[in-house]
């Protein structure tokens, strides 16, 4: 099976490569990257064919795309993909706005091809047993859950995420949208209402982005949960920052620390010293492994357009929150999704 | 100078073997649970006063460790006697009530002093000095958790009546918007949000404030754990820096054995470990500052501050919308 990465704008898609070199009869064909010398470094490094356009790179013939540009570029380049028959496979947030965002969603259904949203949490050991913990009743009635993502500012790995055009926002559009989607999937209930004080002051070198956020999320049955979405941890943490969720029931609580598995390495030269080093197995590795089963089965993603949509509505319900200074409904909430 | 412990209770047994390091007096206790001040009086060897006016005559401290709800009352009546009070947190259950209590004893020329012990324990208040120094730059992101169980006193167990102790919010939350305001400074937005147990007692709520300096916060409380748990943790990030505690970090010792099943305290009261015990460092304090005439490190005024936001986070759960302060 031959797949692509459709520009290296994104950081993960360093990560993604590395996954689908590790997948028995997948060919990494190669990555499209139109700056140029981007590009070309990023063919030294990692020792892949570079295509100096996407167009090039879906004319090589290629069985499905990972979709790895600025946000704001997704759109033109799902749609080039679905025009060549390509399914795909899209970072997120999956846009800046509704509007590009389904418009992503009807090339894909016109031309047949399959659009899975890359949320890899839903694949990480954590989150499958935490769900596992909640679904099974044993925490009694969820009186609340506390949700944490935190990260470095990353504008030191690429510069694009400060800038609102490309990316949409900042820390509230880069991390809001991993907590909902693990929230609506553990509970199985769409976010009725949105509560967000937005920040923009961690940062020292001006951005025209938000640094930090708070939201507080409403669900239908009044259920509350906590997004803490700040990039707050500083360049010299051990580790780029962490996903973590609390679950508090009448009876019990569970406690998720995704990436708890790591030993911490001192070691002077480097960048990170100490630095969390993390052992187990990487989400991301099951999640390029569930796409290239979804090519090859010809099946449903496991994730979703629909489950990318609704992250984002979230994530911009937020925006309005913290203009507005007061709680946003979530247009279309409440539904219970059809599974 | 002498003292008196009124209420024989959790807060008046902690409190009474506090006042054991001063170089005060303890000469009596008052309760209206006889039976306790009694048990109260036999341990420290001192009276057992069976009316309040007679204990005002006998002391020139008095240290209210009664429910919330009666504060008002014991801290005027003292006041008016003309005898320094110190009186456990929250200061009051209205802001009113709090100004008039605060108001009395300035006339009367009295201190008061409010137990926000949170201050006093060891790693807040380095905390609270590494932010001071600067070393985390300005306050952006705060978070702060202090999540117990409900409260186990299997008679007269007034925490639970929102009435008598202002409920989970204003009792045990306080805490936290009074450490968020030492590091932030004042409180511009308050909105909440809280989950209840069918009960009606077991409850957990998330709070998210906004400064005025334009730092936000968020503080998490709650009555919800299974009985023995208690946690507690800070997160402080700034323009510069970091600052993480967390109560799950280990102990300095740590006794490794099968696991038996003990019975929890009735009130959950997070451990400060080796360290001096905070109740203690509050009531040396407060000695000291009343023996001397020193100002206090946390003020009346910073308690009655701390309850107005605690206060808007209740209208808040009631209005669903954040409340301007």
């Amino acid at each position: 099976m031959r797949i692509g990465i459709l520009s290296f704008d994104h950081l993960h898609a360093e990560n993604y490569q590395d996954k689908l070199r590790k997948i028995p009869d997948v060919e990494l064909v190669g990555f499209s990257h139109e700056n140029q010398r981007e590009g070309a470094e990023y063919a030294a490094r990692f020792g892949l064919r570079w295509f100096q356009t996407h167009s090039e790179l879906l004319a090589a013939g290629l069985h499905g795309a990972i979709v790895c540009s600025t946000t704001s570029n997704h759109r033109e380049l799902v749609e080039l993909s679905a025009i060549a028959g390509v399914h795909v496979l899209c970072e997120k947030p999956i846009a800046t706005d509704l509007a590009d965002a389904e418009a992503m969603r009807d090339v894909c259904t016109k031309h047949g091809v399959h659009f899975m949203t890359a949320f890899p949490m839903r694949f990480a050991s954590s989150a499958v047993a935490l769900r596992a913990i909640v679904q099974k009743g044993d925490l009694g009635k969820i009186l609340g859950i506390n949700g944490v993502n935190h990260s470095e500012i990353p504008t030191a790995h690429r510069e694009w995420f400060g800038d609102r055009a490309l990316a949409g926002g900042g820390a509230v559009m880069d991390h809001t949208v991993h907590l909902v989607d693990l929230f609506r999937w553990i509970l199985n209930v769409e976010i009725a209402e949105v509560y967000a004080e937005i920040h923009s002051g961690l940062c020292v070198s001006p951005m025209n982005v938000e640094t930090a956020g708070l939201l507080l999320l409403t669900f239908p049955s009044g259920m509350h949960a906590s997004i803490d979405c700040s990039w707050s941890r500083p360049a010299s943490y051990p580790r780029w920052g962490h996903l973590k969720m609390e679950v508090i029931g009448e009876k019990g609580a569970v406690a998720m620390d995704s990436f708890a598995e790591y030993v911490t390495l001192y070691s002077p030269g480097a960048s990170r010293n100490p630095s969390w080093v993390g052992f187990g197995p990487d989400p991301n590795q099951a999640m390029i492994e569930a796409f290239i089963k979804v090519i090859r089965g010809n099946r449903k993603p496991p994730v979703t357009w629909e489950d990318g949509y609704e992250a984002l509505k979230v994530a911009l319900a937020a925006y309005q929150s913290g203009e507005l200074q007061r709680p946003v409904k979530v247009t279309g909430a409440g539904h219970r999704r059809d599974r | 100078m002498r003292v008196g412990i009124i209420g024989a209770g959790t807060m008046g047994v902690v409190h009474a073997a506090a006042w054991g390091t001063t170089g005060a007096q303890l000469a009596g206790c008052f309760s209206a649970r006889k039976s306790q001040c009694d048990q109260l009086a036999e341990l420290h060897k001192i009276q057992s006063f069976s009316r309040y006016p007679d204990l005002l005559e006998q002391v020139d401290i008095v240290d209210i460790c009664t429910p919330t709800a009666t504060h008002k009352s014991m801290v005027m009546e003292a006041a008016r006697a003309g005898k320094h009070v110190l009186c456990e947190k929250p200061v009051a259950l209205r802001e009113e009530d709090a100004k008039e209590m605060i108001d009395t004893c300035e006339k009367a020329g009295v201190r008061f002093f409010v137990g926000m012990v949170v201050r006093f324990f060891p790693q807040y208040r380095l905390a609270r000095d590494l932010v001071t120094e600067g070393r985390i730059g300005n306050v952006t992101v705060l978070r702060l958790r202090r999540i117990s169980y409900p409260p186990q006193k299997s008679t007269d167990n007034w925490y639970i009546d929102e009435d008598c102790s202002g409920g989970m919010i204003v009792d045990l939350m306080i805490h936290d918007f009074d450490f968020a305001r030492w590091l932030a400074g004042d409180v511009q937005r308050v909105f909440a949000r809280r989950g209840r147990g069918d009960d009606g007692v077991a409850q957990y709520s998330q709070t998210i404030l906004r400064f005025s300096s334009g730092a936000i916060g968020l503080i998490e409380g709650g009555w919800v754990y299974p009985p023995g748990i208690f946690r507690t943790g800070f997160d402080l990030s700034g323009t510069d820096g970091l600052i993480e505690w967390s109560s799950d970090q280990p102990d300095p010792v740590s006794i490794l054995r099968s696991r038996e099943v003990d019975l929890p305290d009735a009130v959950g009261l997070p451990d400060s470990g080796l360290s001096d015990d905070p109740y203690a460092l509050e009531i040396r304090h407060a000695y000291e500052a009343i023996r001397t005439g020193k100002p206090f490190d946390v003020t009346a005024e910073d308690a009655l501050r701390s309850l107005r936001i605690a206060l808007a986070a209740r209208e808040s759960l009631e209005t669903n919308l954040p409340v301007e302060l």
